[in-house]
C-alpha cells in the first residue's frame, strides 16, 4: 500500500518469512511499520518451497509462508515497499534516518490482470527485463526490471506498454522511480540468505551436466508442477541426493542445519509420488530432522538408501545418466552407481548484499559473513541499540526458527520503541 | 438464487473483464435485473477520492448494508474499495461478500463465461443476504498467569510477565528452582546474567513461587481457567487467565549406559564433570607411569546440545598432561551455531573421533574397560583398552507431561513434549487458546531459542489478557438453547476445549476458534457458526443453473483448499468443469454430513471435500472429522444406490494448486465415465 507515511515505529528490511512475520507481529501490537523488499515480490525464498506431504504433513513449514503472505497483503498498518533498497542510513538522536530508493512501478496493480502478454512479447524477457513470480499471492505477478529493460537502457522499446490490453492499460514506462526519506525508531534486518553455490564442488558437475540440480531447484520444480516428470518426461527411476554441498567446508565452516531435513523430506516425497523410484542419500552425519527425528529417520531408512559416504567425482554415461563412485561403508570398496537425477543439497550462505548493507548500517558481520548478534544467547539484538536481526540474515535456521525469532524481534522492537 | 434481503452489488472492474471473455456490460445488465438489489459499477483504477465519492453516493448512511463485491482478483485489485467499505463506510466485514470472477473467465464460449459469473454472484448473494453481523464483546478475564516449570524459559516468562503487571504463580514439582542450561554441565556455576534472573524471580513481589506442586485439574477456558495446584500439605484452586508451560528437562543415561557394568573406571558424564571440578582429588585422572591416560567418551550424539556438553568435558581432559581422548559417536551432531567449529577445534587439540554405525561394546577383562568395535576406516574389528570410559546423558522431557497434557486437554506432543507436532501451532500456541508451550516444554533447544519462544508467548498473553478484559467476537458461535438437549457431544468433540455448560451447552467465544466441528456434529443442529450457517449452505446449494454441468460441489477448507483453488485459477489455461461450485468452509470440520447428502439431493453429480493434510489442520482434528463423515456418507450413498465414487475426500495444502486441479480432474473423469455408462 502506498501512502505518504514517513515516520515508522520500525522499518523491516527483507520481505521473506522472517520479515513478514516480524511485520505482522508489530502491526498486531499497533505499530506502523514499513516492509522494504528488494525484489518486486514478497515471500522470499521460502515462498518457492514445495509442500512435502506424503500421507501426512511432513512439517516443513512451507505452507506457513503462504499463510503469512495472505495476512500481509490484508494488514493495513504495514506499508509495503517492493522494488526498494536501502541507499542511506544515519542515526539522529537514536532515530534512524533512512533513504530508500524504489524502482518505478511500471505495472500498476489496479489495472493489471496478470494476463502475461507483456512477458510473452518482451524481447529481452530472457535477460530478465520482465521478472515474474510463481508466488501467486503477489499481484501483479509481473514486474519490469529497469536493470535489464531496453526502454530504461536506451528508450528503444515500448512493446509491453503497447501490448498491454487497452482494457487494462496497466503499464506506464514513464512512471518515475522514487527516493523515499523516512525515519524509524527501530530497524530490523531480515534480508535472508543466499544458497551456497552448487558450483563450489566443481567435480559434481553442476552447470555442466543437466542431470545435476540444486536442492532449491527441486523445490521450485515440485512446487510449480514442472517437476521431474512434467510434460511427458519420464519419472526419474534413480535419484541421488548429495549432502553438505557448501556446508561444513573451508569456505562455509558450519552446518547449515536445514539440509538433512529438507533432503529427507524431499526424498520421501519423491518415493511417495513415484514408488518405483530408487532414492539414495549420500551424507556425512545425519542431523536432527524435525521434532520426531528418531522416528522420522527410522521411517526414512526403510524407504531411502542412506549411504554414509560423499561421492568422489562423477561423469555422464552414454545412456544419459550420471555415474558416481563412493566408498561403501560395509566393504570399504569403491562402488559405482548410476542416477537419472542428482540433487545437490546446498546449504545456507550469507546474503550477497550483507557486506554493503552492514557498512551502511555500521553493523558487524561474523567471520562467516552473517550479521553479528551481540549475544549468542539472544540472537535478535545487535550491539547497536535499535538495530535488530531476524531470520537467516543472522545465520542458518529453518522456517520454524525464523518465525519464532521474528516474533521475539518484534517484541523487543516494541519494548525498545516504548522506551525511546 | 434467492436474495433474502436488500443487497448492494458492486461490480469492481473496468472493461478488462471483456478481455477474458466475460462481457462486462452484459454482466452489469444481468445484475441490475436481480430482485432486491442495487448495482454499482466501479472501476478500481479510479483515484481513491473518486472511489470514496461514488461509494458514499451509492451507500446511503441510514441503514446497515449488505454488500457483494465482484471483481477479478478482488483482494488485490479492489483493495482500496474494500478498505473504504470497512474503514470509512463502516460496513460490517461479515456482511461483505468478496467474489472472485477469475473462474468465470477463460472459457472459449462467452455464454459459458456469463452463466458461470451469474452463478458465482448469485450463489454468494444468497449466502451473504443470510449473514448476520458479528460484533465484539469485552469479556472480563483474570490477569493472573500460571507459569508451569522452573526452566530458564519459565523464569524469563515469570519475570517478564510480572514486570508487565500480570501477577504470576510459578509452580513446579521440585523443591527449589533448578533450571538447566542446555549444553552445559549441570554442576557448572551459572553466569551472572542467569544467576540474576533466578534472584529476580525469587524476590519479585508479583511472583508467587510454589515448589513441590502438581497440577491436578483444570476447568474453564481462555481468560478464566481454574487450576488445582496440589502440594503435600494442601490443595489450592487458583483462577488464572493464561498458562505458560515450560517444565524443565531431565537428564537420563544415554544408550551407551544400557547394560554397562558399574565400575570405578566407567564414569557417567556428571561423575566426570564432578571429578574435573575437583581434579586434585582425582587419582583416576592421573596417567600411570609413562603411558598416556586413555579416556573414551561414548555417545554424546543424541543432539547438538548433548555434543556440546560432551565436548566441554573432553576439552578439559585434553588440556591435561599426557592424555589420549577419544570420542565414539554415530553421527556428529553439529547442526547448531558454533558446533562445527567446536568439534574441529577439539580435533585439533587431539580429540580422536570414531564415527561408527553402532557404539562400541564395552567389557571389563582384567578390570580395565575394553571397547570392541568395527572401524570403518581400517575396515576391521578393533579392540581398545582404556583407562576411563565416560557414558553420555541425554535430555528428556519432564516425566509428568503426558498427565499434564491430559488434564489440560492438550493434544500430546512428540516424544513426551507438550505442543503437538503441527506447524499451524508454531511457534508457541496449542489447541487451547490461553495455553502456551515454550522452551523445555516444547523441546530441547538452546537458551537463545527458548528466550525467543518465551517472547512470542508473552506477546500472545498480552494479546489475550490485555488489561483485565479481552475482546472476543460476539455471535460467531451460537447455541440455540431451544434445540440443545445437553447431550454434550459438542463438549466432547471440541478440539479447543471451548465448550462448557449450564443447563445448555455454552460456548466461550474467547476460546472458540470457529472450526465448526461442534456445529456439524450436533445431532440436533443446535449450533450455528457464523457466517457458515446451515441455511446459508442450503441457499447456496439451491442456486441451480441446469446448464452448469457436470455439477461438482466442492466444500473447501479456507486454510488449504480455498487458497489452492485461487492459486490454481491464476495459472494459465486452467478451465474447471463448468458446473464446478466452490463453497468456502472455515475448517473441513464444519462440513456436516448433511451438507454432503443435501448436495446430492439438490442435484450434484459429484461432491469434493477438500481439507488440510493430516497433522496440518488448525484444529488438529477437523480434517479427520471430514474424512470420517465422507466415509460414512459413501456408505449411505451406496445403500441408496448412488455410486459412492461420486463423493471424494482429498487432503492438500494452500501451496499445492496442482493437487487441487488433480482432485477436480480425477472426479470429473469418474463422473464422465459414469455418465457414459
Amino acid at each position: 500500500m502506498m501512502n505518504n507515511q514517513k515516520k515508522f515505529s520500525a522499518v523491516i528490511l527483507g520481505g521473506g518469512i522472517a520479515g513478514i512475520s516480524a511485520a505482522l507481529e508489530l502491526a498486531r501490537l499497533g505499530h506502523e511499520v514499513a516492509l522494504v523488499e528488494k525484489t518486486p515480490f514478497f515471500g522470499g525464498r521460502a515462498a518457492n518451497f514445495c509442500c512435502k506431504a506424503t500421507d501426512a504433513c511432513q512439517k516443513c513449514g512451507a505452507c506457513l509462508v503462504d499463510d503469512r503472505l495472505k495476512a500481509l497483503f490484508q494488514e493495513r498498518r504495514i506499508t509495503l515497499l517492493p522494488r526498494a533498497e536501502l541507499t542511506g542510513c544515519s542515526r539522529d538522536n537514536g532515530l534512524f534516518r533512512l533513504v530508500v530508493q524504489q524502482q518505478p512501478e511500471v505495472i500498476n496493480p489496479e489495472g493489471c490482470v496478470d494476463c502475461g502478454l507483456c512477458y510473452e512479447e518482451c524481447p529481452a524477457a530472457d535477460k530478465g527485463a520482465i521478472l515474474i513470480t510463481a508466488v501467486t499471492q503477489n499481484h501483479p505477478r509481473y514486474a519490469v526490471n529497469p536493470g535489464a529493460c531496453l526502454y530504461f537502457r536506451d528508450g528503444s522499446c515500448q512493446v509491453c506498454q503497447q501490448i498491454c490490453p487497452p482494457t487494462a492499460r496497466a503499464i506506464d514506462l514513464a512512471r518515475p522511480a522514487r527516493t523515499l526519506e523516512m525515519t524509524a525508531a527501530a530497524l530490523v534486518v531480515a534480508t535472508g540468505y543466499r544458497p551456497s553455490d552448487p558450483r563450489c564442488r566443481p567435480h559434481y558437475g553442476y552447470g555442466r551436466l543437466p542431470q545435476v540440480i540444486a536442492g532449491y531447484e527441486l523445490e521450485e520444480m515440485l512446487r510449480n508442477g514442472t517437476g521431474p516428470s512434467a510434460r511427458g518426461k519420464e519419472a526419474p527411476r534413480r535419484v541421488g541426493f548429495i549432502q553438505c554441498v557448501g556446508s561444513r567446508d573451508q569456505e562455509h565452516p558450519y552446518c547449515s542445519q536445514v539440509c538433512c531435513a529438507y533432503t529427507l523430506r524431499l526424498a520421501r516425497l519423491l518415493k511417495h509420488r513415484w514408488p518405483e523410484a530408487e532414492v539414495t542419500s549420500f551424507y556425512m552425519d545425519l542431523q536432527e530432522t524435525g521434532r520426531q527425528s528418531g522416528q522420522f529417520q527410522a521411517e526414512a531408512r526403510r524407504e531411502i538408501n542412506m549411504v554414509r559416504a560423499l561421492p568422489g567425482d562423477l561423469h555422464a554415461t552414454p545412456d544419459g545418466r550420471v555415474r558416481l563412485r563412493y566408498l561403501e561403508e560395509d566393504t570399504g570398496q569403491p562402488v559405482a552407481a548410476d542416477f537419472d537425477l542428482l540433487v545437490l543439497s546446498v546449504g545456507i550462505g550469507p546474503g550477497a548484499d550483507n557486506p554493503a548493507l552492514a557498512e551502511m548500517l555500521q553493523a558487524a558481520l561474523t567471520p562467516d559473513g552473517f550479521f553479528q548478534a551481540a549475544d549468542p544467547a539472544q540472537r535478535t539484538q545487535t550491539s547497536q541499540p535499535g538495530l535488530f536481526l531476524a531470520g537467516t540474515a543472522e545465520g542458518p535456521r529453518d522456517i520454524a526458527g525464523c518465525i519464532s525469532q521474528a516474533a521475539a524481534a518484534a517484541r523487543q522492537v516494541s519494548q525498545y520503541v516504548k522506551k525511546s | 438464487m434467492t436474495i433474502a434481503r436488500p443487497l448492494d452489488i458492486i461490480l469492481a472492474h473496468g472493461p478488462e473483464l471483456s478481455a477474458g471473455g466475460l462481457d462486462y456490460y452484459k454482466l452489469g445488465l444481468w445484475a441490475a435485473g436481480q430482485p432486491n438489489s442495487r448495482i454499482l459499477s466501479l472501476n478500481p483504477c479510479l483515484p481513491p477520492e473518486e472511489l470514496e465519492r461514488r461509494l458514499r453516493a451509492f451507500l446511503h448512511a441510514d441503514h446497515p448494508h449488505t454488500v457483494l463485491v465482484a471483481a477479478l482478483d478482488p483482494h488485490h485489485r479492489a483493495r482500496h474499495i474494500l478498505g473504504l467499505l470497512i474503514e470509512v463506510m463502516q460496513v460490517n466485514p461479515e456482511l461483505i461478500s468478496v467474489v472472485d470472477l477469475q473462474e468465470a473467465l477463460g472459457s472459449p464460449d462467452p455464454e459459458a463465461c456469463s452463466i458461470k459469473a451469474h452463478h458465482l454472484i448469485g450463489m454468494n448473494a444468497s449466502m451473504i443476504t443470510r449473514a448476520q453481523p458479528i460484533t465484539t464483546q469485552e469479556l472480563p478475564v483474570t490477569s493472573r498467569v500460571l507459569v508451569w516449570g522452573d526452566s530458564f524459559a519459565a523464569l524469563k516468562a515469570a519475570v517478564d510477565l510480572a514486570d508487565l503487571g500480570y501477577p504470576v504463580i510459578q509452580a513446579y514439582p521440585g523443591p527449589a528452582l533448578a533450571p538447566l542450561l542446555p549444553g552445559a554441565a549441570p554442576a557448572q556455576p551459572l553466569g551472572a546474567e542467569l544467576q540474576d534472573l533466578i534472584t529476580r524471580v525469587q524476590s519479585h513481589p508479583a511472583i508467587q513461587l510454589r515448589p513441590q506442586t502438581f497440577l491436578t485439574e483444570v476447568q474453564g477456558s481462555a481468560g478464566n481457567f481454574r487450576v488445582r495446584l496440589q502440594t503435600d500439605q494442601e490443595v489450592r484452586e487458583e483462577a488464572v487467565g493464561a498458562m505458560l508451560l515450560a517444565p524443565e528437562l531431565r537428564l537420563v543415561p544415554g544408550e551407551a549406559a544400557a547394560g554397562a557394568a558399574s565400575h570405578p573406571r566407567i564414569l557417567t558424564l556428571p561423575q566426570l564433570e564432578d571429578l574435573l571440578a575437583a581434579p586434585e582429588a582425582a587419582a583416576l585422572l592421573t596417567p600411570e607411569a609413562d603411558s598416556p591416560l586413555r579416556v573414551a567418551f561414548l555417545g554424546g550424539d543424541s543432539h547438538p546440545l548433548a555434543l556440546a556438553r560432551t565436548l566441554s568435558s573432553a576439552r578439559e581432559v585434553l588440556a591435561r598432561d599426557n592424555v589420549q581422548v577419544m570420542l565414539f559417536i554415530r553421527d556428529a551432531k553439529v547442526g547448531a551455531p558454533g558446533m562445527e567449529a567446536a568439534l574441529e577445534q577439539a580435533q585439533n587439540s587431539g580429540l580422536i573421533v570414531f564415527k561408527l554405525p553402532q557404539l562400541p561394546s564395552l567389557a571389563l577383562p582384567d578390570d580395565r574397560p575394553r571397547l570392541t568395535f568395527f572401524d570403518p576406516v581400517m575396515h576391521g574389528e578393533e579392540s581398545l583398552a582404556c583407562d576411563l570410559v565416560v557414558l553420555d546423558e541425554v535430555y528428556r522431557p519432564a516425566s509428568d507431561n503426558a498427565a499434564l497434557a491430559d488434564w489440560l486437554h492438550l493434544f500430546p506432543g512428540p516424544g513426551g513434549f507438550l505442543q503437538v507436532d503441527n506447524v499451524r501451532f508454531l511457534p508457541v500456541i496449542t489447541n487451547r487458546r490461553g495455553v502456551y508451550v515454550v522452551g523445555a516444554g516444547r523441546g530441547l533447544m538452546d537458551l537463545d531459542q527458548a528466550r525467543a519462544e518465551t517472547d512470542a508467548a508473552i506477546l500472545e498473553v498480552q494479546q489475550l489478557l490485555g488489561r483485565g478484559a479481552s475482546i472476543a467476537p460476539k455471535g460467531r458461535s451460537v447455541v440455540d438453547r431451544g434445540l440443545c438437549v445437553l447431550c454434550l457431544t459438542c463438549y466432547r468433540v471440541c478440539p479447543h476445549g471451548a465448550i462448557t455448560w449450564d443447563n445448555r451447552a455454552v460456548i466461550n467465544e474467547l476460546a472458540c476458534q470457529g472450526c465448526g466441528v461442534c456445529a456439524s456434529q450436533c445431532p440436533n443442529d443446535a449450533i450455528q457458526i457464523r457466517n457458515f450457517t446451515d441455511d446459508q449452505v442450503v441457499a447456496a446449494l439451491e442456486t441451480l443453473d441446469p446448464r452448469l454441468t457436470p455439477r461438482i460441489i466442492a466444500f473447501m477448507c479456507k486454510n488449504s483448499a480455498w487458497e489452492a483453488y485461487h492459486a490454481a485459477m491464476k495459472q494459465d489455461q486452467v478451465n474447471l468443469p463448468l458446473g464446478f461450485t466452490p463453497l468456502r468452509m472455515p475448517c473441513a470440520g464444519k462440513i456436516d454430513i448433511d451438507y454432503i447428502l443435501k448436495a446430492f439431493t439438490y442435484g450434484a453429480d459429484g461432491v469434493l471435500v477438500l481439507g488440510c493434510h493430516q497433522d496440518n489442520c488448525r484444529s488438529q482434528e477437523g480434517n479427520l472429522h471430514a474424512q470420517w463423515r465422507v466415509e460414512r456418507a459413501q456408505e449411505m450413498l451406496a445403500e441408496a444406490g448412488v455410486d459412492p465414487r461420486r463423493l471424494v475426500f482429498k487432503s492438500l495444502a494452500a501451496n499445492t494448486p496442482q493437487d487441487f486441479l488433480a482432485a477436480v480432474a480425477s472426479l470429473a473423469a469418474v463422473l464422465g465415465g459414469l455418465k457414459a455408462a
